[in-house]
């Protein structure tokens, strides 16, 4: 999971550089999306498995060792080749939007939104019917098992990275058609892909889903009615709340907890 | 390691130190700040160097990376103290100058700072730091100074909308005290988290207000925030300015057509007027900064190199490397040069310095206002 996770987080960055680099081509960004999210699959499975996997079997810690000195390579790395300056894709229709009485809804928000919703149920589905979905799913409950069963499970490590990396790269380029980024944003988003996944829950696709839209609400409705620099605050506390009611996260499966490291 | 290179002037060298956020969250500034640094070590050289007291010496700026986290510049303070090296460049930013600040007192070194604004800075009593940018305070108040004078019809109220950091809140300070002096009916403050790309709750808090102007206090991607998200809300003041953010050429660029008269404060312009023996005016600083890194000047640039100018004249007018008769000299020092007038008051801050007020027209960031050095009239209403 923690490989899931930064995977997430420079994968959102690069994503936004690659779609960039499509833009540059005359690609739409919500279509140059797709080719980032094809390279970045490509680059995540490969660094899972001809890397992370090396280690994949040690504690835990040595995992996350080195997926943060990754992390810091890879941030330092885009430093260098595309500077700390800060991008932004322009579109000419994300900074419009659709006026419904006194509330107004910005487009290019819409879309992003819109196609996170269907990226996950896609997931879903992919996930819950497909046999490699199935074989995804198996390994993450137990490892042991599923070896058994004759799943491969370094095959089945790198896809599910490399498809992190590859929904992290299409979430890039949706961020940078309505924000700003550089490669040392990548810490913030760290901080807060983690605790949207925990608050939502593990072992539940929806979790993320769930866990975002919390976070969202909590801070646009901390900021407008108390001082607005409490929104962390407010965004951690409810974070501590739900997880000392419901450990497991808002949506999260007690299986994830149980299961078997071997 | 470099063979012995300390302060002292028979060595051939001036070792200074400089730690710089070279990497992490500040990166860009910090870099910006280096180049200018660069610049500043290379004129004086070209020239054979500092004349202390008979004797030309080069300039040699060390360079340390503080990965922009305060308690690591303040450290790397203590580190050259520990290699003799007295005379301090400061790193980017208020937060960074303020934490080596402290630590230069302590040890006796020196430190001119170039880019720590917050009046905090130099309201402890320190001896030992001295700023060659307008303060905090001017940030937002020359903005509103520029309105007040410029804008036609006047508008009538204006809101600040500000990070949380120690310096973007005295700028707002700065801003609302003197709005206030100027008789704009002036709404209550918005602040949020520093960093934050996401100003919604701020910019819908203020939309029922109908501010006709507002201003924000801000660094770049708070400022990219606002102007994006007032389009996305619908929220349409009769004009923006935005400290720090507009006069950095990423501003224009990451906005587009959005940015257009977005109106922002700048230590500095290549409209400054005053020369020095080194960089000469500030149009010719501008070709040397864009011959050597290949890109506009950024007032950030400038004030590093302003830093570097007033440590080195000041140790020619001491003739001394030692940085007690260095820092009676800076107390000193009154020069003109091509950031304009330097010359510190008690606390050590450049209080005599006007700062320039910019609008972004044709994607370009023009002076506006000190209206005798402007490039461009102000257009006004900006928003259309």
């Amino acid at each position: 999971m923690s490989g899931f996770l930064q995977a997430t987080v420079y994968g959102l960055l690069q994503g936004g550089l690659l779609a960039l680099v499509a833009v540059g081509f005359g690609l739409d960004p919500f279509l140059g999306m797709f080719v980032s999210a094809a390279v970045l699959f490509v680059f995540g499975y490969v660094l899972q498995r001809f890397l992370i996997n090396l280690v994949i079997n040690g504690p835990i810690f040595i995992t996350l060792l080195l997926t943060f000195g990754l992390d810091l390579m890879i941030v330092q790395g885009m430093n260098l080749v595309f500077s700390a300056d800060y991008r932004s894709i322009k579109t000419s229709y994300a900074s419009e939007s659709l006026a419904f009485g006194g509330v107004r809804v910005p487009l290019g928000r819409l879309l992003a939104f819109a196609l996170a919703v269907a990226i996950t149920i896609l997931l879903v589905a992919v996930v819950n019917r497909t046999r490699t979905g199935m074989s995804i799913l198996a390994t993450g409950m137990d490892r042991g098992a599923a070896r058994l069963m004759g799943i491969r499970a370094r095959h089945v490590y790198a896809l599910t990275f490399g498809i992190a990396a590859g929904l992290a790269g299409m979430a890039g380029a949706m961020i940078g058609t309505v924000g700003t980024f550089n490669p040392s944003a990548a810490a913030s988003f760290t901080l807060m892909s983690f605790v949207v996944a925990v608050l939502g829950g593990l072992g539940n696709m929806y979790g993320a889903l769930v866990g975002g839209l919390v976070i969202g609400l909590v801070q646009a409705w901390g900021g407008q009615y108390l001082p607005g620099t409490w929104v962390n605050a407010l965004a951690f506390l409810v974070l501590i709340v739900v997880l000392i009611f419901r450990p497991t996260g808002l949506v999260g499966r007690a299986f994830y907890a149980s299961r078997q490291e071997v | 390691m470099r063979a012995k290179s300390t302060n002292a002037a028979d060595s051939g060298t001036l070792a200074i130190g400089a730690s710089l956020s070279l990497t992490g969250k500040l990166a860009r500034e910090g870099v910006l700040t280096q180049e200018g640094y660069q610049l500043c070590q290379e004129k004086v050289n070209a020239k054979g160097g500092i004349d202390i007291g008979g004797t030309k010496v080069k300039l040699d700026i060390q360079y340390q990376d503080d990965t922009s986290k305060p308690d690591v510049a303040a450290q790397l303070v203590d580190q050259f103290n520990d290699k003799g090296i007295k005379l301090i460049l400061s790193s980017y930013g208020s937060a960074n100058t303020e934490a080596q600040a402290a630590v230069i007192e302590r040890n006796g070194q020196l430190m001119v700072d170039s880019a720590g604004a917050d009046n905090k800075i130099f309201s402890k009593g320190y001896k030992r730091t001295f700023a060659v940018l307008s303060p905090a305070t001017e940030y937002a108040a020359s903005i509103v100074k520029a309105i007040a004078e410029l804008a036609t019809p006047k508008p009538k109220s204006v809101v600040f909308l500000s990070a949380d950091d120690g310096f973007s809140k005295t700028v707002t300070e700065g801003g609302m005290k003197k709005a206030k002096e100027l008789g704009f009916t002036v709404l209550d403050p918005q602040y949020f988290p520093n960093g934050t790309s996401n100003v919604s709750s701020a910019l819908t808090k203020v939309k029922s207000q109908h501010p006709d102007v507002i201003i924000g206090s801000v660094h770049l991607v708070e400022g990219v925030a606002i102007i994006k998200q007032a389009k996305e809300l619908g929220v349409k003041p009769a004009g923006f300015g935005e400290s720090v953010a507009p006069p950095t050429p990423d501003f224009a660029k990451t906005l587009g057509a959005q940015a257009e008269n977005v109106l922002g404060s700048s230590q500095w312009t290549d409209a400054t007027k005053g020369t020095d023996k080194y960089f000469g005016s500030a149009k010719d600083y501008a070709k040397d900064i864009q011959a050597k890194y290949n890109h506009a000047p950024d007032y950030h640039n400038a004030e590093a190199s302003a830093a570097c100018l007033a440590l080195v004249l000041a140790a020619e007018k001491a003739g001394s490397s030692k940085a007690d008769a260095v820092r009676d000299a800076l107390s000193g020092l009154d020069t003109e040069s091509f950031f304009g007038k330097i010359k510190f008051d008690s606390t050590g801050q450049n209080l005599y310095k006007p700062m320039s007020v910019i609008q972004i027209q044709s994607g370009k960031a023009l002076t506006v206002w000190p209206t005798e050095s402007a490039e461009a009239k102000m257009i006004w209403p900006g928003t259309k």
